[in-house]
């Protein structure tokens, strides 16, 4: 896909807990600093996509309050209940339609103020796992987590080396929520155990904030910016339920990144990617997602973690701003994924910058154990 | 960066819970009758021979209305397990257990899909992928969800 | 950028309760009909768009467990959900999905099972948060509760306030709601269907809060509705008279605060609308609609409650402010007239609330590849409007369909 849609600003809030913050606040703060970053006024916006959710939000159409911090005042606005990478998906439809040319995205969501792991057990087939209340995010990822283990001989510790690299990776992003420069496998390992095998460092942290992505057709993007970062590609796909498909691997994962590729012009992942930020909302996910996104072959993800080729100076970093395991805001944690990855492309990154990425790949996921999977292929001129 | 650097005057709780009442369908239904005459039913795809348990109208794959009862044997075979140290609480945050619990993920011979349940009747450090389980039937059970009640070793 | 086109539409069966299946199940039903009316199957699909109100059944993403049910497996999948105006973003969503060249052909799905949720509950969710703080700060709650609570309550001042601007009176209410509900009839999907309703039985039904009477308002109904929608190329090959979608738009306004009479600060008039109108312009300009009164023949407003088609009516450009009364006493209005409204029956006969805004396009698709059965209008239908609302108030959906494309 040749240069059609572009990034030309964006911005996230800080993770963290706010408590003394509304969701209004966030969104507004993460929507006035993607224009500022595209150098843009909120006039220039032809429309609006918003990624929340309602059960996060605690009231029924969570885009509605949304309007004026969004900057959707009078434009056409719509919400995507997915992660915010979709909501991305969706405006770079906009666009591409011809109707629209230059697209807001924000996805947040304010872990502090609901219950933190209802949406989640909401999220189960109602006839029967939902109020047997055995299944959750963290015991469905468990589930995933030992199956992958099984199939593939990864163990607690190799898994464990996902935790230590991505979060000594955040030291230097300045808005993570774990940002731990010293820490090691042991220190993973005596985290509180949870859902064996997944400790309290092997899972993600529960956070608030948003993160805002400003889209423009090819024409409009050159206008607006001399740094415009390039959808080369992007893929996604629906798997099956959890206790209905192969939990061993990310099947629909796959199917994203080929989708991507395909569009890209991408034969050899591991060759032609720079720099991937993936969302790993618990640290075997990332093994996995190496493997479905080609990075290695099939259970050779802990391998590929070993040889150091996924670490801040490897020939392929993973997740050089620490990934979903550093911070997770919901439907702001595959978004800030795009954010990160355009950063790099950009040079913009700092303390965390990888050198010399020209193609960068985003991921984000829905649902429990990476049910629904979403690819972006990213690059400068 | 501390977002807004406004602040709150004040928390303010929801006061109300939603009650809802899901319908299960006829096949779920026809599930959990079979469970209170001690069966476990399945149902299989005309076109792919794919079982599912629980039951689904369609098959996923093939697109077709699944028609076939089939009664699957009382065994299984834990495909995935979890010791649960932890519990979502009425708050919906995770609390701890007094005592870790097992949660198994089991493929019954014959079926294609997966129940979840716990695994009794065992220390969890014995748990492992590839065990051989029963599930246990409490016919008694108030709540026609907790008549599928567990499984223990064969 | 490509043309879109609508080749299939499908209804489940509209009542108030379906005990016998899930949500999954009841959405099958509108999703392989729809399969069905386009002689296509899930094979043929590119991608997958869907939507309902979560808060109402109290799953979060049912097609998480459920989308196995509609052909999903493997495909690449949507979500959009925006309250009352869901369907008709999912349906906007879709035209996208195909205008921007992404895919060819997709289906859009929305739904809604009321019965399984706390539908009370679930509306009065969208003003929980104020609630509880008005009350929180010290407020009576007998005030708030005066005030009026759910979607009624906010439409009450609605009513009142057309009624004063326009000076149309409750008899017109009465014979909106006799006119849909005569039309319900002819239309084996809708919910409350009364062949032989007179204004004057309407008039009967127990006020409610005025000045809506019971007979005014629509029902909770658990229904689902699904449209295959593909490219104007696929569709002039798939079938002999595709309707399509001309163009979509959507406008939002400041979120009114629900409870304090319905009115926030851009809603010191609650029945004006003005995101209404701005969605309108837009979707006629997009289409090449240049006098909406004389090119379009169908108009699908979204209207839960009486006076929000007469309202609605004025506000989509089909006449002027404060004429609709006049308009709807004419007869023009009626099935047989000259620009017909709502001869699904609209939303005042069958409300399953995230499929609402879908069904309102569903209609007029139907009526541009003539159809729609023994609702189907008395004249050729070549422009058909269809239009969703919701949100605090604040959010409009437009789409504009017609026999030809757009270029």
């Amino acid at each position: 896909m040749e240069k059609q849609v572009a990034i030309v600003g964006y911005a996230q809030t800080g993770y963290g807990s706010y408590v003394d913050a509304s969701r209004e606040i966030l969104v507004l703060e993460a929507a006035a600093g993607a224009l500022r970053s595209a150098g843009i006024s909120r006039e220039v916006l032809d429309t609006v996509v918003t990624a929340t959710n309602d059960y996060m939000d605690g009231r029924t159409i969570s885009n509605m309050r949304l309007v004026e911090p969004s900057g959707a005042w009078f434009k056409d606005e719509s919400k995507v209940e997915m992660d915010g990478a979709y909501a991305v998906l969706y405006a770079m439809m906009r666009i591409l339609s011809g109707d629209h040319d230059v697209a807001m995205v924000i996805g947040a969501s304010q872990a502090s103020v609901y219950p933190t792991y209802i949406p989640g057990v909401m999220m189960l087939d109602p006839t029967f796992d939902r109020e047997r209340w055995l299944l959750n995010e963290v015991s469905a990822g468990a589930l995933q987590a030992r199956a992958y283990m099984d199939a593939y001989g990864a163990t607690e510790e190799q898994i464990a080396g996902i935790s230590v690299k991505n979060l000594r990776n955040a030291a230097g992003n300045p808005l993570a929520v774990r940002r731990m420069p010293v820490l090691t496998v042991d220190d993973v390992m005596d985290s509180r155990m949870l859902y064996s095998p997944i400790r309290e460092l092997n899972a993600f942290p529960p956070s608030d904030g948003a993160c805002s992505v400003i889209l423009a057709s090819s024409e409009k993007a050159e206008q607006i910016t001399d740094n415009p970062v390039w959808i080369h590609g992007v893929g996604f796909s629906h798997d099956s339920y959890l206790t209905e498909r192969p939990l061993d691997k990310l099947g629909s994962l796959k199917q994203a990144a080929d989708r991507a590729y395909a569009a890209a012009g991408i034969s050899d992942a591991k060759d032609q990617v720079d720099v991937a930020e993936v969302h790993e909302n618990f640290s075997h996910e990332e093994l996995m997602a190496y493997e479905a996104l080609g990075f290695c072959g099939e259970g050779r993800g802990s391998a590929l973690l070993e040889s150091g080729a996924t670490k801040m100076n490897g020939e392929l970093p993973v997740n050089p701003s620490g990934g979903a395991l550093a911070a997770n805001a919901a439907c702001a944690a595959g978004l800030a994924r795009i954010a990160e990855a355009a950063l790099q492309v950009r040079g913009e990154a700092g303390s965390h910058q990888v050198k010399g990425v020209k193609t960068a790949l985003a991921h984000g996921q829905t649902g429990l154990c990476a049910q629904e999977n979403i690819v972006f292929i990213l690059g400068g001129e | 960066m501390e977002p807004g650097g406004l602040k709150n005057v004040d928390t303010v709780e929801i006061p109300a819970v939603p009650v809802f009442s899901w319908s299960v369908g006829n096949f779920m239904e026809k599930f959990f009758d079979g469970l209170k005459d001690g069966k476990l039913m399945g149902i299989k795809c005309p076109k792919c021979g794919r079982v599912y348990l629980p039951p689904r109208m369609i098959c996923e794959r093939c697109f077709t209305e699944n028609e076939e009862w089939v009664e699957l044997p009382l065994e299984g075979t834990v495909e995935s397990f979890t010791i649960a140290h932890v519990k979502v609480g009425d708050d919906g945050e995770l609390e701890d257990l007094e005592t870790p619990e097992t949660i198994g993920m089991v493929k019954h011979k014959g079926a294609d899909t997966c129940i979840v349940a716990r695994i009794e009747g065992l220390d969890p450090a014995d748990a492992g992928v590839g065990m051989r389980v029963t599930v246990v039937i409490d016919k008694s059970a108030e709540n026609i969800l907790d008549v599928l009640s567990h499984y223990v070793p064969c | 950028m490509q043309d879109v086109a609508v080749i299939g539409v499908g209804l489940s069966k509209h009542v108030s309760k379906r005990r016998d299946v899930n949500i999954a199940e009841l959405v099958y039903e509108a999703v392989s009909a729809a399969y069905d009316d386009a002689g296509v199957s899930p094979r043929d699909m590119d991608a997958v768009i869907t939507g309902n109100m979560p808060a109402f059944e109290g799953v979060n993403m049912p097609e998480l467990w459920g989308a196995g049910h509609w052909g999903a497996y493997g495909k690449p999948l949507l979500r959009i959900t925006t309250g009352g105006t869901t369907g008709g973003s999912v349906v906007h969503g879709a035209f996208y999905a195909v205008a921007s060249g992404m895919f060819d052909t997709v289906i859009a799905i929305s739904f809604e099972k009321q019965s399984d949720g706390d539908t009370t509950m679930g509306l009065n969710s969208v003003g929980i948060a104020d609630f509880a703080a008005i009350l929180h700060f010290g407020t009576d709650p007998e005030f708030l509760v005066s005030a009026g609570g759910g979607a009624i309550g906010i439409v009450a001042y609605q009513a009142t306030s057309y009624m004063k601007s326009s000076g149309c009176t409750t008899h017109h209410y009465d014979k909106v709601a006799a006119m849909c509900r005569s039309n319900a009839a002819r239309n084996p999907y809708a919910h409350l269907k009364q062949p032989d309703i007179t204004p004057e039985d309407v008039a009967k039904t127990d006020m409610m809060e005025y000045p809506l009477r019971f007979g005014h308002c629509c029902p909770a109904t658990d229904g689902a509705c699904a449209m295959i929608i593909t490219s104007a190329d696929k569709a002039k090959k798939m079938t002999g008279r595709p309707a399509y979608i001309k163009s979509c738009a959507s406008c939002s306004d400041e979120a009114a605060i629900i409870g304090i009479f319905g009115g926030g600060p851009a809603h010191l008039d609650p029945c004006s609308q003005e995101g209404c109108k701005k969605a309108a312009e837009k979707a006629y300009k997009l289409a090449g609609i240049k006098e909406p009164r004389k090119e379009i023949d169908v108009a699908e407003p979204y209207a839960p409650f009486a006076n929000q088609l007469l309202m609605f009516y004025e506000r989509l450009f089909l006449c002027d402010e404060g004429e609709a009364p006049a308009v709807l006493d004419s007869g023009s209005m009626e099935i047989d007239g000259e620009l017909p409204v709502c001869p699904s029956g609209g939303v005042i006969s069958t409300n399953a609330i995230g499929a609402s805004a879908m069904e309102r396009i569903a209609e007029c698709a139907l009526q541009i590849m003539g159809k729609a059965g023994e609702h189907q209008v008395n004249k050729d239908v070549h422009n058909a409007v269809a239009h969703g609302w919701g949100g605090a108030l604040n959010l409009n959906v437009v789409a504009v369909l017609g026999d030809t494309p757009r270029r």
